[in-house]
């Protein structure tokens, strides 16, 4: 009985961090960007190594990077990293009746992991429902983190040696990762209009400099997906009471 | 002062992760708040994967010399032909 929990636990150990793997090394070269950025931007080790360990948050590591090396004062600072990390509401909010009633150590371990790349892969309505699924979870959020951890010192290590990365496009390599999600995940009306909905409202926004556009867009679309899953069900019944 | 500020900083990360999980937030989500939620996957990625793509230098991009767009149409297609053949 015990053996076979223990194997039940390790297999699904595996298959987390199996599911993960393609995103842990999709983000190797934003990972080295960021490390590499701190060094070269006159960040410390230290300093460079807490970033990735810490805050765990891509956007909102380069950002910061890029402001305190403008002098820019730590209000802006702190505010900005609010509005970049303010998405990770919709994925708490989400995720809520999953998290709420778990022990302490489960829910805090994995709001710490809540990346966007763990809530991608929480897609599936029971997923990360019951204790093996949890363990998947943490076996996915675990090894995003110490993927990002690496490839951040592997960037801080290079630092000194690699010429200014920001211009050599690798900001694509979270772009086509996202496609990768996304792309699958429209398998019906609703979805497509929020996709679609997403996309044009996030570059507008993006066009107009609006720090809050990635989650008003974000908002509008997933308001647009519902109304049209909303109107669906309505033609449904009709139909249904028609004939 | 940066070893502070990184604290900090990681203290408004955590805790825009970790709000709406905390069980002892009064708020209680209804099966039409559900539904809405499932949106949020989708359309967050999406909002941040299309301007990477399209908007170069704070302006729109969407000739055939922007190398993300054909890079972008390449992962399209091969993610979209993927569903057809699972």
């Amino acid at each position: 009985m015990t053996f076979n929990r223990k194997h039940a636990y390790m297999k699904m150990l595996q298959q987390g961090f199996v599911a993960m793997l393609p995103l842990n090394l999709a983000v190797l070269p934003w990972g080295i960007l960021c490390g590499s950025l701190a060094i070269q931007r006159g960040f410390s080790e230290l300093e460079a190594i807490l970033m990735p360990a810490l805050i765990f948050a891509g956007a909102v590591q380069l950002v910061f990077i890029e402001l305190m090396s403008d002098n820019v004062p730590l209000a802006t600072i702190l505010f900005t990293t609010f509005i970049v990390s303010s998405r990770h509401f919709l994925y708490g909010l989400a995720l809520r009746d999953k998290f709420k009633n778990l022990p302490l150590r489960f829910r805090v371990s994995l709001g710490f992991l809540l990346t966007d790349e763990l809530f991608a892969l929480s897609g599936n309505r029971k997923a990360f429902v019951g204790k093996l699924r949890l363990i998947y979870a943490l076996a996915a959020g675990g090894s995003f983190y110490l993927s990002w951890l690496v490839w951040n010192i592997v960037g801080i290590v290079a630092g000194n040696y690699l010429p200014d990365l920001t211009e050599l496009g690798l900001d694509f390599a979270i772009a086509v990762t996202f496609i990768a999600i996304v792309i699958p995940s429209i398998t019906n009306l609703p979805v497509l209009i929020t996709v679609v909905t997403a996309g044009v409202l996030s570059v507008v926004f993006t066009l107009a400099e609006w720090e809050l556009g990635l989650v008003l867009s974000s908002l509008i679309a997933m308001f647009s997906g519902y109304l049209t899953a909303s109107k669906q069900a309505t033609l449904k019944l009709k139909k249904g009471n028609e004939s | 002062m940066t070893l502070l500020t990184i604290f900090l900083l990681a203290c408004i990360t955590f805790c825009t992760r970790y709000l709406f999980l905390h069980p002892k937030l009064p708020l209680r989500i209804g099966a039409k708040t559900t539904h809405l939620l499932s949106f949020s996957a989708p359309a967050v990625l999406t909002a941040i994967w299309v301007p990477i793509i399209f908007v170069k230098d704070n302006s729109f991009d969407s000739s055939l010399s922007n190398p993300y767009l054909l890079a972008a149409t390449v992962a399209i297609i091969t993610a979209y032909k993927s569903i057809e053949t699972e």
